[in-house]
């Protein structure tokens, strides 16, 4: 629902790959949501108008120290909450595009860092901007005259009927199905709750029957699943990042080399010949996987290579996955146990290569460096093409692309497949996480003995984020659902 | 008697009435014409006032200054808190009503409201001038000028009664049928559609079994329904429970081709809360038995309500149908029940005033606009009976929001929302349920009656007294602590338990803490050592607050973020504008609408948000300060400065 005087927030910049990406925020939070995902040595909300301020964002910066040395942030620690090295700039209200505290994140150019920057602004509280909201904003505040005005009408009716084209495009297929069908039984439990609490005399008993605390529980592990296969979605429709690392000679780029089916990065046996970064991306399981080849991870006094080494630590900040190559035919070095470290919990695809060498690292001598999370250990060997195609399968099921169960281990609800591709667009994740919220919401009302009125407010709230999906209103059938389900009225 | 007077309301329902005593209290000279003037604010169907949802609105009828609630208090023989079960936002007051005290204490207190004059007669035709209401005139040609006019004709507008295959013209039996003012209404342009409704049987009450029923008796003590009333002195009567069986439904399925309800005689829609027995047996054949209540239609008269079994078979079928229930066996019928088609006026064509749209000083209010029931008749007199006054006043229109209060709520869905069926007030209907409280309707609205001049000022200070008492009590409770067991929500005495262990260590939480946990109550505080003095009425208040605050906190916020959308006002010369960029779907629906704001825009079905993007842009264009007032938040939405600053003391952005 359109609303004034809350904060939007949506990537400025045309998606794609470009240099740069812009993530713009406006509205009276602005600079307070702003702190909660700015790293750096000035407070937004301290800031004068129109300043530059240069730091990390990240998922939760509140939890960081404000002193967090940024002079060399790429030789700040790694850790999984940080998104990117950014530059924010401040226009104070009312000196600004839409007259209200803008606050503008520039970060690196490509989907992934402007998505998360966005989504973390979401989930620091601002809203995700309707097509045309900002220039909308910037016209009811009188920002821009009428000559100009002229223009915005079109501008949304444009975006509009684009984002409506994309919209129909998803929701002619399954997800418009799956997500009503959610809606539909979420609709019928506020029904029973609500003929509950405004029939009492008809329909006696406990206000929250267990069927429908068995339906709000089984529509939250449903949405929890399509969540939780979300970040496969998005990478079918953005694609996904998979640094290559591993210490110096362990063969990153042959196997590189062996993924592409081409060599394109520079091999010879000096260890840290490769000073770049070599990025080309891959077909996989419907997938855009886009693999880098990185400078290895070693400390050094070489100022060049260190960069390279910094750029690393930032490649597997923002990646999806991670590939770790490992030179099996020679034991696990301190290097590696340096490697593992920084790898700590994240996503993992581990080759154990040369395997047409004598064997002298197992698995499980890698999995004790490493710390737990979500991966596969898989033997191969770059130089004869060993192995390859098995190290393929195990980074598209990394990436979500098989089997998937939710949060809570349940694995209720297509997962995989058509549905949860279809769940790639931010706005609609965004408000499927509400939804979800809002049945937790309602089960724990439910079931601390709270009044229908209360677990009907959650319901509610969960039927409006999944109409914001479908485009359906909440409560246009609730009395044909009471009255048709149950005999009321004297 | 005078032939002319600021404000002429046509019927004196329980629309007519409320409007009647608004306009006279707020100094107009007013006329308040039915065809009989005894049988004025009769109860025509059920003999209770109040229910779920309709209970809430009656306590907002009183804390507004209107006269429902006292009338009830006045007339009651039972009174009962329904939903006690439920949480308390959804309590709501009933009482059985003595129809005949009923109508006797309203024309008592009609006949003592300086300023009001009672006509008897049949009016035919409302008279423009320059396009504005300038006159009524009776069907014996009498005219009688006025400046504003409340039509609130009830089911007398081209009423139609079927009884079986009988049909008989009147709005209740053996009453007229007001057809010239339908045909009046048409000429004027607007557009009409049929509705029905339908009554029960009434029984004698010495051919009951009483004791087959099952007894329900009221509470004890009764809570009353006025918040000016201080103390009820009422010996209480009780209802009965009976039920429908089989062999009831098998009577109705062989008589089913005798219904004008399935023969097709029977155009109008009806209600679906309030079916038939027809209609419960055809649509829920699994279902073996029905509630019957047996509601006595006053104190000392013969007539039982026989609730739940509203038909419009033929008689013989009624009676035959109603001696197959328990307690009813040789049970003597004094009427037959049947059902009433009638015309409304479609109500997209109001404004949020109740004023039809491009007439002046045309209100309309009760069933003439869609709805059915006392409470939703009594609500809507009383705002168009205000906005009457306040047209011929020249003060601003008086609009409550959703937030406040179910009549805001009532109002709202009329004049946004497709009407299929007779519009009843459902609690669900309230998407800020937990703020409009039964409890909390004289902390929300009487600051903004008093404003209005309905509400006295000793009856504000008791208001003011009441909400003070309650703030000291929570700030109290705050300082209070009492130790409970650390591993227990019950307050510990600290002492060893019996067999002899000690209990868990205590800890110290403030009592408030302690009466909003949930199952917290002052009983537990009491057991802990803490005593209340507040009212018990008060003291509910209390609790709720504190125990749903949070919950209370995130309605607040909803509403005033969709305040601000009310608060955007669009001019009607938009409608006749090009709307170029809006879907076309949301522009049929936004020109036959006309919402007069923001937020009434974004109700109407069919119109998306990028629609109201489009329309604020097209909005902001005709009115260059339209952003100014967009901003201006939730004040402009209220009567006026002073009632705003009220509003604001006493409602929603104020206190629970």
């Amino acid at each position: 629902m359109t609303q004034l005087g809350d904060t939007i927030t949506a990537i400025a910049t045309a998606r794609g790959a470009a240099g740069l990406a812009v993530v713009r925020m406006s509205g009276p939070e602005a600079l307070a949501i702003a702190d909660r995902v700015f790293r750096g040595t000035a407070r937004i909300g301290d800031a004068p108008t129109h300043t530059l301020h240069h730091g990390w964002a990240a998922d939760d910066a509140l939890d960081a120290p404000i002193d967090a040395p940024i002079d060399a942030p790429m030789d700040a620690p790694i850790d999984a909450q940080r998104i990117d090295e950014v530059v924010v700039a401040v226009f104070r209200a009312p000196r600004s595009y839409t007259k209200e505290d803008v606050v503008e994140f520039s970060c690196h150019g490509g989907a992934l860092s402007a998505e998360r920057l966005l989504a973390a602004m979401i989930a620091s509280g601002a809203r995700l901007a309707a097509p045309g909201e900002f220039t909308l904003r910037a016209f009811l505040n009188g920002r821009i005259d009428l000559a100009q005005a002229e223009a915005v009408a079109d501008v949304i009716a444009a975006e509009t009927n684009a984002a409506h084209a994309l919209a129909v495009s998803q929701l002619a297929g399954a997800l418009s199905r799956e997500i009503g069908a959610l809606g539909e039984r979420v609709a019928d439990a506020l029904a029973e709750v609500e003929a509950r609490v405004d029939f009492a005399e008809d329909v006696g008993g406990v206000e929250v029957p267990a069927h429908v605390r068995a339906a709000i529980a089984d529509v939250a592990a449903a949405l929890a699943a399509w969540l939780a296969a979300s970040p496969y979605a998005r990478a079918i429709r953005d694609g996904a990042r998979v640094p290559l690392v591993g210490r110096p000679n362990a063969g990153k780029s042959s196997l590189f080399n062996a993924l592409l089916g081409e060599p394109r990065a520079i091999v010879t046996p000096a260890p840290g010949t490769t000073r770049d970064r070599v990025s080309e991306a891959i077909e996989l399981a419907g997938m855009r996987v886009t693999l880098s080849d990185t400078a290895g991870l070693r400390e050094t006094d070489d100022a060049i290579e260190a960069i390279g080494v910094a750029r690393t630590h930032a490649a597997i900040a923002s990646a999806a996955a991670t590939l770790w190559v490992v030179d099996a035919s020679q034991p696990l070095a301190p290097e590696d146990h340096a490697i593992a470290a920084v790898l700590g919990a994240r996503p993992l695809l581990v080759a154990l290569n040369k395997s047409d060498r004598p064997r002298r690292v197992a698995p499980g001598d890698v999995e004790r460096l490493l710390d737990g999370g979500p991966r596969a250990i898989v033997a191969v060997s770059a130089l004869a093409g060993d192995g390859i195609d098995a190290l393929a399968a195990a980074l598209a099921a990394l990436l979500g692309a098989g089997p998937h169960a939710s949060e809570d281990g349940a694995s209720s609800g297509p997962a995989t497949g058509a549905i949860a591709m279809a769940v790639s667009n931010p706005r609609h994740v965004a408000a499927l996480d509400r939804a979800r919220a809002a049945l937790l919401g309602a089960a724990s009302a439910a079931d601390g003995g709270a009044p229908g009125e209360i677990v009907a407010l959650e319901l509610r709230a969960s039927l409006a984020a999944l109409g914001e999906v479908t485009g359906r209103s909440v409560d246009a059938d609730l009395l044909d659902r009471i009255f048709s389900r149950f005999c009321v009225g004297k | 008697m005078t032939d002319a007077f600021d404000v002429v309301v046509v019927g004196a329902g329980h629309a007519g009435c409320e409007a009647a005593v608004a306009c006279a209290r707020l100094g107009l000279d007013t006329a308040l014409v039915t065809v009989t003037l005894a049988d004025s604010a009769k109860m025509s169907c059920n003999p209770a006032i109040g229910g779920i949802a309709k209970g809430h609105m009656v306590r907002e009828i009183d804390a507004l200054g209107g006269v429902m609630g006292l009338i009830t208090d006045r007339a009651g023989i039972q009174f009962k808190m329904l939903n006690r079960g439920r949480g308390q936002a959804v309590w709501s007051p009933r009482a059985q009503c003595d129809k005949a005290g009923y109508a006797a204490a309203m024309s008592a207190l009609l006949d003592g409201v300086a300023g009001l004059t009672r006509l008897a007669g049949v009016v035919n035709h409302v008279r423009l001038e320059r396009g504005a209401v300038a006159a009524i005139e009776l069907d014996d040609g009498r005219r009688v000028a006025c400046r504003a006019a409340v039509i609130t004709p009830g089911t007398f507008l081209n009423g139609l009664i079927h009884i079986g295959a009988a049909q008989i013209a009147g709005g209740r039996i053996g009453e007229h049928a007001a057809r010239a003012l339908s045909e009046c209404l048409a000429e004027l342009g607007l557009e009409r559609g049929r509705l029905k409704t339908g009554t029960p049987p009434r029984l004698h009450r010495d051919s009951i079994a009483w004791d087959r029923a099952t007894p329900q008796p009221g509470d004890d003590p009764p809570r009353p329904f006025s918040h000016w009333t201080e103390r009820l002195d009422v010996d209480q009567v009780p209802c009965h429970l009976t039920h429908t069986n089989e062999r009831t439904h098998a009577v109705i399925r062989r008589n089913l081709d005798r219904s004008p309800l399935y023969s097709g005689a029977i155009r109008g829609a009806g209600p679906r809360y309030c079916p038939s027995l027809e209609d419960k047996v055809v649509k829920f054949p699994e279902r073996a038995a029905h509630h019957v209540f047996l509601e006595p239609e006053g104190r000392d008269v013969p007539e039982i309500y026989v609730n739940g079994v509203s038909s419009s078979m033929p008689a013989e079928v009624q009676l035959e149908f109603v001696r197959t229930i328990p307690a009813l066996e040789q049970a003597e019928m004094l009427r037959p029940g049947y059902a009433v088609e009638y015309d409304f006026v479609l109500p997209h064509q109001l404004a949020a005033t109740l004023e039809v749209r491009g007439v002046p000083g045309l209100f309309l209010a009760g069933q003439i606009c869609g709805t059915s029931g006392y409470e939703e008749a009594a609500a809507q007199g009383l705002i168009a009976g205000i906005n009457a006054a306040h047209r011929v006043l020249g003060r601003a229109p008086f609009v409550l929001r959703r937030d406040q209060a179910y009549l805001g709520v009532l109002v709202d869905d009329l004049v946004t929302r497709e009407h299929r069926e007779p519009y009843r007030m459902f609690t669900s209907a309230a998407e800020h349920r937990l703020l409009l409280r039964a409890d909390n309707a004289d902390e929300r609205l009487a600051e903004i009656g008093h404003a209005l001049g309905l509400v006295t000022q000793e009856q504000i200070e008791r208001v003011r007294a009441k909400c003070a008492a309650l703030d000291a009590e929570e700030r109290r409770l705050t300082r209070i602590t009492v130790a409970v067991a650390a591993d227990s929500a019950a307050p510990a005495p600290g002492t060893p338990a019996a067999d002899g262990t000690a209990t868990a260590p205590a800890r110290r939480v403030r009592a408030l803490d302690l009466l909003a946990r949930a199952g917290g109550s002052w009983d537990g505080l009491r057991e802990a050592g803490v005593d209340c003095d507040l009212p018990r009425e008060w003291a509910d208040c209390l609790e709720i607050r504190v125990r749903y605050r949070g919950y209370i906190e995130r309605e607040r916020e909803t509403a005033a973020r969709a305040a601000a959308l009310e608060a955007a006002t669009l001019a009607p010369a938009l409608w006749d504008s090009d709307l170029k960029g809006v879907s076309r779907e949301a522009r049929e629906k936004l020109v036959r609408w006309r919402p007069a704001s923001v937020g009434q825009a974004s109700r109407i079905a069919g119109v998306s948000p990028a629609d109201i993007a489009v329309l604020l842009v097209h909005a902001r264009r005709a009115a260059p300060d339209g952003a100014a007032r967009a901003r201006a938040g939730a004040e402009a939405a209220v009567v006026g400065p002073s009632a705003a600053r009220a509003a604001a003391r006493s409602g929603v952005t104020g206190r629970a």
